[in-house]
């Protein structure tokens, strides 16, 4: 989890940055905006008044563009937290019916998720402040419910799951 | 290492999304010029209309962004709607207000009333220094300074007509501002009501961009 939450700091600063940029932008047409609108009042056709006005006009695009674009940044930053929320939130969901369809009592279904998640017998115990002997012997009739042989083929179980309906689809 | 960690993945709770950076910039910049100009320094200088300029041109940023930016910032994820506006404040009062995707509709009510009254503040303030622009004032201020006194006769002959419309603008002024400044503290007042009822810190989401 660190390095895209890195990067993702990183394009936060980015946004952040670009944010600031368009307020001290905003700010500069409001002031090119009155300068050039006394000077039209002034000198309606005077050279000097036409190029502010494009300069304000080239402002007030930048703006806006900048704006655009910062919200096509945020969107596209949506849609892939969304995409992650969903395949997440659906990989805990075909866990949970999958526990369910190899009948595991809650406790194995804490055990068996904590296992899925990397953690050992000994882990697993301090978290549940069991014996190690005992989620050990929770892991063998987990395994045996699944019908696998151990550790690595009941993680291979939801990845081959996953791999089958996620990459191939792609 | 905590029992989180069983439930976690599965449990996350629905967590609304924090403001989009240019909310949250241009809602600090107002704020900021709001508590310097109307509490911290001396109305009238330069500095003043400085600030005045600069809330001005945030203020026009977030209206635009209420055209084109992102759904959350956008007016029409929070029209104004009294009604809304009073339930969600007798929800308040029981203790379980509703969550909302973007404002909800007391505070939406609160952001268009205090951005109505900046308007105000900044259009009789434009009204009160005729327009001039802050580099403008500061010119005319050194040319005075410098023994030049013409831009004061030059303000007179255009001065006189208006004489009373300006004291109407400065009135109108510092009203504004002041109705401001207590409807900044009831939003304030507000936010805290509604943190304790939710159970978490609503500035968090107005500061950081990251989703903890």
């Amino acid at each position: 989890m660190s390095v895209p939450e890195g990067s993702r700091a990183r394009d936060r600063h980015g946004q952040l940055a670009l944010a600031g940029v368009m307020v001290l932008q905003s700010v500069a047409v409001v002031f090119f905006m009155a300068d050039a609108a006394a000077d039209l009042l002034t000198e309606p056709l005077g050279s000097h008044s036409i190029v502010e006005t494009l300069v304000t006009l080239a402002l007030v695009a930048g703006v806006l563009l900048t704006g655009w674009q910062l919200r096509q940044t945020l969107e596209r930053i949506r849609a892939q937290e969304r995409t992650i929320e969903t395949a997440r939130g659906d990989l805990s969901r075909v866990i949970a019916d999958q526990f369910a369809a190899w009948k595991l009592t809650p406790a194995e279904r804490d055990v068996g998720l904590l296992a899925l998640k990397g953690l050992d017998p000994a882990e697993i115990a301090e978290i549940r402040g069991a014996v190690p002997s005992t989620v050990r012997a929770q892991l063998t009739r987990i395994y045996s419910k699944a019908g696998v042989t151990g550790r690595a083929q009941f993680a291979a179980w939801f990845v081959e799951d996953l791999l089958d309906n996620g990459v191939a689809d792609r | 290492m905590s029992t989180d960690q069983i439930t976690g993945a599965d449990m996350a709770p629905v967590r609304p999304r924090p403001w989009d950076p240019v909310v949250r910039v241009t809602h600090w910049t107002i704020a900021a010029a709001v508590i310097v100009n109307g509490l911290l320094i001396e109305p009238g200088g330069t500095v003043h209309v400085w600030i005045g300029w600069i809330a001005l041109g945030t203020l026009a940023l977030r209206l635009v962004w209420g055209v084109i930016g992102p759904r959350e910032a956008r007016f029409t994820a929070f029209l104004p709607d009294p009604r809304a506006a009073m339930s969600h404040l007798f929800d308040l009062v029981r203790g379980r207000p509703r969550e909302y995707p973007s404002h909800n509709p007391a505070g939406a009510l609160m952001a268009y009333t205090l951005w109505a009254c900046l308007a105000v503040v900044v259009a009789t303030g434009l009204i009160m220094t005729d327009g001039k622009s802050p580099v403008t004032i500061a010119e005319e201020n050194a040319a005075v300074a410098a023994g030049d006194w013409s831009v004061l006769v030059d303000e007179e002959e255009t001065g006189e007509g208006r004489e009373g419309g300006g004291d109407v603008a400065e009135e109108v002024h510092e009203v504004a501002a002041n109705l401001m400044l207590f409807l900044a503290l009831l939003h304030v007042a507000g936010v805290a009501l509604e943190s304790r009822a939710l159970g978490r810190n609503l500035v968090r989401g107005m500061v950081a961009g990251g989703r903890r």
